[in-house]
C-alpha cells in the first residue's frame, strides 16, 4: 500500500495509465461495458423501483417518493402511529448471520487445523467430501432438519423414548422449557426456535467454512509450533500465542464473508423462525411476491439491507487494515 | 466433440432448419384449423388432475387441443403475467386466479380481456357471485371453488363445537397451525366468531379489534405456516394437534390414515374460490368461452369434485354427487372472506398483522 503512495511512481504510472487506456481495443470496451451493465444494473434498477408509489389496492407505479424508507423506520402508519418492526426484522437478520457465522467458523476452525495434519490423500478426501456436500441446495438441508427435529421422528422422539421428557417432567425443568417455548404439554419441541434456525445456518455454511480456512491453515509452518512445543509451551499455549495469531485475519475474514452472506438466508429463516422473529429477507419476499404486489417498500427494504451489509464490508476492511498495519 | 468438423455441424443444423421450414409450410393449413388454448392451474396434483380428466374430456366434446401451463399460486402468477403483458407476450390464455388476484387485476387494468358472456350459457348454473363484472364488462368465472376447514388430531382432543374453543390454552397450549399470511382468512374467521363477519373489516377499529382478539390465540400456535406442505408434515409428524387447513387435503389425509379430522364448526369454515380470467394479450377469446361453458356445467363441476377435490359451484341438487362425496368437498356454513377490504386496506391490514405476529 506504502509504495503506492510513493508521489514518483504515482507520477510515472500517470502516463502509462493513459497510454494503456488508449490501447484498449473495441473488444475489450465492449467486454468492460458488458461487466459494468450486468453488475450495476440489478442494483439500479432496484434503487429506481424503491423510490416507486404503491397504489392501494392494486400494484405500484413509478415515481419519486421516499415514502418507502420511511415505513421502513416507522411504518406506515407513521406519523399517528410508530412501530419498528422493520427495524426488528433488520436486527433479527444480523442478530441470526452474526451468531451462525460465528459457530460455523468456531466449529470449523479446528477441524480445519486438525485435518490439515493429515497425510495428503486424507486431507484431499476430505476436501472433495466437503466440497461435495456444497451441492446441496438450502431446502434441502432446511428439508432434513426439519425432520430430524420433528415430534414423530426426530429428536423430540428420542427424547420421549429414551425417558427424557418423563425425567424432565420430573425435576420440573420441562416447565421452564415450556416458558422458552421449547416444549408443548406433551413432549419438547424444537420448531419454531432461534435454536434451530441459528443451527441450521451454521450448518448450511460450515462447509465454507473449512473451504475458506484450509489454504492459511494449510500454509501455515509447523515448524513454528514445533519451535514453540520445544522450548516448553503447552497445546493451549501454542494455540493462543503462535497459531490464533497468524491465522487471526484469515478467521476474521471467514466469519465476516459467512455474515454477509447470511444475511439473505430464506427458507430456514421462514421455516424455523417463529414469526416474531423474521428477518429482513423474508419480509422483502413477501412484499414483492406476497398479496400486496408492493415491489417499491421490497425494494426499499433490499436497498437498507444491501447498505448494512456494505457498511459491515467496510468496517471489517478498516479492522483488518489496523490489525496488518 | 471436436471429432466433429464445424462445418458438418453446420450443415445437420442447417437441414434440421430446413426440415423444420418444410413441415410448418406442409403443416400451415393443418395447423390453421386446429383450434388450441393454454391453460395456466396450479401445479402439482391438482394440475395433473386437470391434465388427466378435465382437458382430455374437453378436447373429445370441442376439438381443441389444451396446453396445460404451470401456475404456482394465483399472487405469483399475477406478477409473472404483469411483467409478461408488459413484454408483450403472456404464457397462456387462460390463468386460474383467486377472487382477490382477480379483483387486483382489474384495478390495475390492462391485463384481462372481457369475457363473451354470451357464449358461455352454462354459467347460468352458478350464483352470480362467482360471475366477476367490472367496468369492461365480465373479466372471470368461478372454476371450483375451495374450504380451509378447522383440523384436528382426533387421537388427541374431542371435535371442538366452536373456532373459540382452539383460544383455550388448557388444552392447546403450544399446538395449533396457523396460517402466516394476513389473507390467509384466519381473521375471517375471528370476524364471523368473535365479531359481525365481513362488516367489521369495513372500519380500522375493527380491523384492529380483529387482530388484537387473534393476538390471543398466540401463545397456542406452535406453527405459522406459509408453505402447504409445512402444515401437511406437522400434523402427520404430530408437531401440533390441530388447526387451519385444505379441506379436500385433510380429508385425502386421512384417508390414508394420518391422525387428521375436518371440523366444520358452528361458524363455519372460510370457503374461496378461483376463477378463470383471460389475458388481455389472448386471440382465442373463443376458445376460452367454450372451455368456461363446458367447466360450468354441472356434471363436470361433479367430475372435479370427485377427481381434483374441489366444491362445485353449482348447487348439489343440479349435480350427481352422493351426500358422501358432498361432505368430502364441502360444507355449510361457509364464511365468505372480506375480499374487497383485503384490497382495499391492504397495507393497513398487512402491517397490522405483521406487528401483531412479531409482537412490535
Amino acid at each position: 500500500m506504502s509504495a503506492v503512495s510513493d508521489p514518483e511512481i504515482l507520477a510515472n504510472s500517470a502516463p502509462t495509465a493513459r497510454s494503456r487506456l488508449a490501447d484498449l481495443s473495441l473488444s475489450q470496451l465492449v467486454i468492460w461495458g458488458l461487466i459494468l451493465f450486468l453488475c450495476l444494473s440489478p442494483f439500479a434498477l432496484i434503487i429506481a423501483v424503491s423510490f416507486g408509489e404503491k397504489i392501494e389496492g392494486a400494484s405500484w407505479e413509478w415515481g419519486f417518493s421516499l415514502v418507502n424508507y420511511q415505513r421502513v423506520f416507522v411504518g406506515a402508519n407513521w406519523p399517528e402511529e410508530v412501530t419498528f418492526l422493520y427495524l426488528q426484522n433488520l436486527y433479527y437478520s444480523l442478530y441470526y448471520a452474526v451468531f451462525a457465522a460465528v459457530i460455523a467458523v468456531l466449529l470449523a476452525f479446528p477441524f480445519t487445523y486438525l485435518m490439515t495434519g493429515l497425510s495428503r490423500r486424507a486431507q484431499s478426501a476430505w476436501l472433495v467430501f466437503i466440497l461435495s456436500s456444497l451441492s446441496l441446495s438450502e431446502v434441502f438441508i432446511v428439508m432434513g432438519w426439519d425432520v430430524l427435529l420433528s415430534n414423530r421422528s426426530g429428536l423430540p422422539m428420542v427424547f420421549k423414548e429414551t425417558g427424557l421428557t418423563a425425567w424432565l417432567k420430573e425435576v420440573g425443568w420441562f416447565d421452564t422449557l415450556r416458558e422458552w417455548g421449547l416444549a408443548n404439554p406433551r413432549n419438547v419441541k424444537f420448531k419454531t426456535s432461534v435454536f434451530a434456525t441459528v443451527l441450521t445456518m451454521s450448518y448450511l455454511v460450515w462447509p465454507y467454512a473449512v473451504i475458506l480456512l484450509y489454504p492459511p491453515l494449510s500454509r501455515m509452518d509447523r515448524s513454528m509450533i514445533e519451535a514453540a512445543q520445544t522450548m516448553g509451551a503447552g497445546p493451549w499455549t501454542v494455540m493462543r500465542t503462535v497459531i490464533l495469531p497468524s491465522v487471526r485475519l484469515p478467521l476474521f475474514g471467514a466469519t465476516l464473508l459467512l455474515f454477509v452472506f447470511l444475511l439473505g438466508v430464506y427458507v430456514a429463516v421462514s421455516v424455523f423462525a417463529e414469526p416474531a422473529k423474521q428477518t429482513m429477507a423474508v419480509s422483502v419476499y413477501s412484499a414483492v411476491r406476497g398479496a400486496t404486489l408492493n415491489a417499491p417498500f421490497g425494494a426499499a427494504q433490499a436497498v437498507i439491507l444491501l447498505i448494512t451489509a456494505s457498511v459491515f464490508l467496510v468496517l471489517g476492511q478498516w479492522m483488518s487494515r489496523r490489525a496488518s498495519a | 466433440m471436436s471429432g466433429m468438423n464445424r462445418r458438418s455441424l453446420l450443415k445437420s443444423a442447417s437441414s434440421v432448419a430446413g426440415l423444420a421450414a418444410a413441415s410448418s409450410v406442409i403443416g400451415a393449413p393443418l395447423i390453421a384449423q386446429e383450434r388450441s388454448l393454454k391453460i395456466g392451474s396450479y401445479g402439482g396434483y391438482f394440475e395433473d388432475s386437470f391434465k388427466a380428466h378435465v382437458y382430455p374430456a374437453f378436447t373429445e366434446a370441442t376439438g381443441i387441443k389444451v396446453e396445460s401451463v404451470t401456475q404456482p399460486n394465483s399472487a405469483d402468477w399475477l406478477v409473472t403475467m404483469t411483467q409478461a403483458t408488459q413484454a408483450g407476450s403472456v404464457p397462456t390464455d387462460l390463468s386460474l386466479y383467486g377472487r382477490a388476484t382477480m379483483i387486483k387485476a382489474s384495478r390495475v387494468g390492462g391485463l384481462l380481456a372481457p369475457l363473451n358472456a354470451k357464449a358461455m350459457p352454462a354459467t347460468s348454473n352458478m350464483d352470480p357471485y362467482f360471475v366477476f363484472d367490472d367496468t369492461t364488462g365480465t373479466i372471470g368465472v368461478g372454476a371450483m371453488s375451495w374450504f380451509t376447514s378447522m383440523v384436528i388430531n382426533p387421537e388427541e382432543v374431542d371435535t371442538p363445537a366452536s373456532w373459540a374453543e382452539f383460544w383455550d390454552s388448557s388444552k392447546y397450549e403450544a399446538s395449533l397451525g396457523l396460517p402466516r399470511n394476513f389473507n390467509a382468512q384466519f381473521l375471517d374467521i375471528v370476524a364471523a366468531t368473535f365479531f359481525d363477519g365481513a362488516e367489521t373489516f369495513s372500519t380500522k377499529d375493527g380491523i384492529i379489534a380483529l387482530v388484537e382478539k387473534a393476538a390471543e390465540i398466540k401463545p397456542n400456535v406452535a406453527l405459522w405456516w406459509s408453505a402447504e406442505s409445512q402444515m401437511e408434515q406437522a400434523m402427520k409428524n404430530t408437531d401440533i394437534i390441530g388447526g387451519q387447513y385444505y379441506l379436500d387435503v385433510s380429508n385425502l389425509m386421512a384417508l390414508d390414515g394420518f391422525p387428521i379430522q375436518a371440523v366444520f364448526p358452528k361458524e363455519g369454515n372460510p370457503q374461496d374460490y378461483g376463477s378463470w380470467c383471460l389475458s388481455s394479450l389472448s386471440d382465442k377469446g373463443d376458445e376460452a368461452a367454450e372451455f368456461i361453458n363446458f367447466t360450468s356445467d354441472p356434471a363436470i363441476q361433479a367430475l372435479m369434485s370427485r377427481k381434483i377435490g374441489t366444491a362445485p359451484l353449482v348447487p348439489q341438487s343440479k349435480t350427481d354427487l352422493t351426500d358422501e362425496e358432498f361432505a368430502f368437498v364441502s360444507g355449510a356454513p361457509s364464511i365468505k372472506p372480506a375480499y374487497e377490504a383485503y384490497l382495499d386496506s391492504e397495507t393497513f391490514i398487512k402491517e397490522t398483522w405483521d406487528k401483531m405476529l412479531a409482537g412490535a
